[in-house]
């Protein structure tokens, strides 16, 4: 069912039950459906697209059979007039959607186009990230210009995914990593590809910066992780760096309340992980490499600026009260101290970095129930029960798996799923009915 | 509205300054000559279909060259005939080798063309720009088997190599 159906559906039944009235359900479903998107996208206007798109799709194949035939110069004349008129009947149409967002798209993806029909043409080639960054810096100044959000959106993810592209291959004018048998990357790639990173955020639109924050956060710690001139080769390090970097993300980069899952996913993900750490051997290596010493100095300080951001910043782990904050912050800081366990770690050292990330999200999921029920919030109720049920059954399967060759075992631990899914259901629901008193 | 219009002028100024310089390229008045080629297909998101190429000067070994390509990222090759040829429909032509290397600009003598460093395991090769020829999906020469075309090419003012097409080459 569309969602325009259901709410017609529960406005009706609200109407009919007496919550509101049949005026009022009326009026609410008008303004709703009005706001649709295309709301003025008529049948006139969708006729006159399809036929756009035939007589479009005729001259690309009358175009295609004759492509050979074509001189350069034509080629490229075509392309600037198309380029133009894309580009003005965008600028012209500005104030009228339906249009200017579709031709705002076509203007913004026209550079790209122009470059590989140049390449095309010339027969060029070359390093393979330069046409992308060709493209951003083209497309920039329409993304900071444009009254819409729409190219600045294009814009960021692509300098985002050419970061990423570009800076974890080997063979590129933005390689940051060490290609089998090859020189070490320049230091100009350094600055360059700070500079698209840079560029990637500011174009960012709007406020909430938590997905660039996100996107470049994950992108350090992958330099870190990769062979790159801020290596780091030390278990330890890595995962300080890494439980660090989470915490960060999730206190810098949930200001509203919307964008916390993903850091919150982050964090609980990087904190999940670390339950694992029960089954360490002592010995595993990453060859001969050091860690460098750049790639200390980033850990170091991303540890040292995340503890200065817990004791300066409100946490979102547990939004509501004072012992939620001590808690949730006592959390995050014990989920970054216990990457200590692991410098000259013994099997001993990693299972007691194990119980205790055991304890971290068993604390965590018992605070978002006790806060959820307190301020009668649903969700961190409901999160609180999805980690607590993740730990149990991860340890049980993880204790137990052994076991699990035998029929009989099979069969125990499906009836003990039941039982944990019924008891779980029925204390969520008698939480929620209590929060909801 | 007027910015956006300064910024469309400035992307149109972009492409058609672009296109210019190319097109000026291709038909500088320089001599064409022929580079032995290994073809195979792949397809580029951007631009279409085309012919990877790898010439027999990706990989020189002459005079200098072990040297530079183990110290230098951007460098110079020089291109002579030393006597090679081969048929093709247009008649026999001169087939060009990588007969130096050198790190910094050279003379103004004639042959010299700017490479790049390309990290090939486990012998580093040099880079020309030329090694892509886009052609049609229908084209046989798409299809082409190593040694069975070769590569017509010139070189630019700016002692870029410019790739002119690609010529079936008949054996012998």
């Amino acid at each position: 069912m569309s969602y325009y159906k259901k709410l017609k559906t529960e406005l009706t039944g609200a109407a009919d039950a007496g919550i509101i009235t049949a005026e009022q359900a009326d009026r609410v479903w008008e303004r709703s459906y009005a706001d649709r998107p295309f709301a003025s996208f008529k049948a006139a206007h969708l006729i006159a697209a399809v036929s756009g798109l035939f007589i479009a799709l005729g001259l690309i194949l009358v175009v295609s059979y004759n492509w050979d035939k074509i001189g350069e110069a034509a080629k490229m004349g075509a392309f600037l007039l198309l380029f133009a008129g894309a580009a003005e009947a965008a600028i012209r149409l500005e104030d009228k959607p339906a249009a200017a967002i579709p031709l705002e798209t076509l203007w913004f993806f026209m550079p790209a186009l122009g470059i590989g029909l140049y390449a095309q043409i010339f027969n060029l080639s070359g390093d393979p990230v330069r046409p992308y960054l060709v493209w951003a810096a083209l497309s920039a100044p329409l993304a900071v210009l444009s009254k819409r959000p729409l190219a600045a959106y294009f814009c960021s993810i692509l300098l985002f995914a050419v970061l990423y592209w570009g800076t974890l291959g080997s063979t590129n004018m933005l390689s940051l990593t060490a290609g089998r048998g090859a020189a070490a990357q320049p230091f100009w790639h350094w600055p360059l590809a700070l500079i698209v990173l840079g560029s990637g955020f500011a174009l960012y639109p709007g406020k909430p910066l938590g997905k660039p924050l996100g996107a470049g956060i994950i992108w350090l710690f992958l330099l870190l992780a990769a062979d790159t001139a801020i290596k780091v080769r030390s278990e330890a390090l890595l995962l300080l760096a890494g439980m660090s970097l989470a915490v960060l993300w999730l206190t810098w980069g949930s200001e509203e309340k919307e964008s916390v899952l993903g850091p919150l996913t982050a964090w609980t993900g990087a904190v999940y992980a670390m339950t694992f750490f029960w089954h360490y051997k002592p010995g595993y290596s990453h060859g001969a490499s050091e860690t460098a010493p750049y790639g200390a100095m980033i850990t170091w300080g991303a540890f040292a600026g995340a503890l200065i951001t817990l004791a300066i910043r409100k946490q979102p782990l547990l939004p509501e009260g004072k012992m939620e904050d001590y808690l949730a912050k006592g959390l995050l800081a014990a989920s970054m101290l216990c990457a200590f366990l692991l410098f000259d770690a013994n099997e001993g050292s990693a299972m007691i970095l194990a119980v205790i990330a055991n304890l971290i999200l068993a604390a965590f999921g018992a605070g978002c129930i006790i806060s959820g029920s307190k301020s009668s919030d649903e969700k961190l109720i409901n999160r609180g029960i999805l980690i607590i049920t993740l730990t149990a059954v991860t340890r049980f399967v993880d204790i137990f798996g052994s076991l699990l060759k035998s029929g009989v075992a099979f069969i125990i631990t499906g009836l003990a799923f039941a039982a944990l899914a019924y008891f779980i259901n029925q204390g969520r629901k008698a939480l929620i009915g209590a929060a909801k008193k | 509205m007027t910015k956006l219009r300064i910024v469309l002028a400035a992307q149109i100024f972009f492409f058609f300054a672009w296109g210019g310089y190319l097109l000026f390229s291709k038909n500088a008045a320089s001599p064409e000559f022929y580079l032995e080629t290994v073809p195979v297909d792949p397809r580029d998101l951007l631009s279409g279909t085309y012919v990877a190429l790898s010439y027999e000067v990706s990989t020189p070994q002459a005079g200098n060259c072990p040297g530079v390509l183990n110290s230098a990222r951007n460098f110079f090759v020089k291109l002579e005939n030393k006597g090679k040829t081969a048929d093709t429909p247009a008649g026999t032509v001169p087939v060009y080798e990588a007969t130096d290397c050198a790190a910094g600009s050279p003379d103004k003598e004639p042959g010299w063309v700017r490479a790049a460093l390309r990290p090939n395991f486990p012998r580093p090769g040099a880079s020309y720009g030329i090694e892509r020829f886009f052609l049609n999906e229908n084209d046989p020469r798409k299809d082409a088997r190593s040694g069975s075309v070769i590569a017509k090419v010139k070189i630019d003012r700016r002692r870029q190599l410019v790739l002119l097409d690609l010529v079936k080459k008949y054996s012998r």
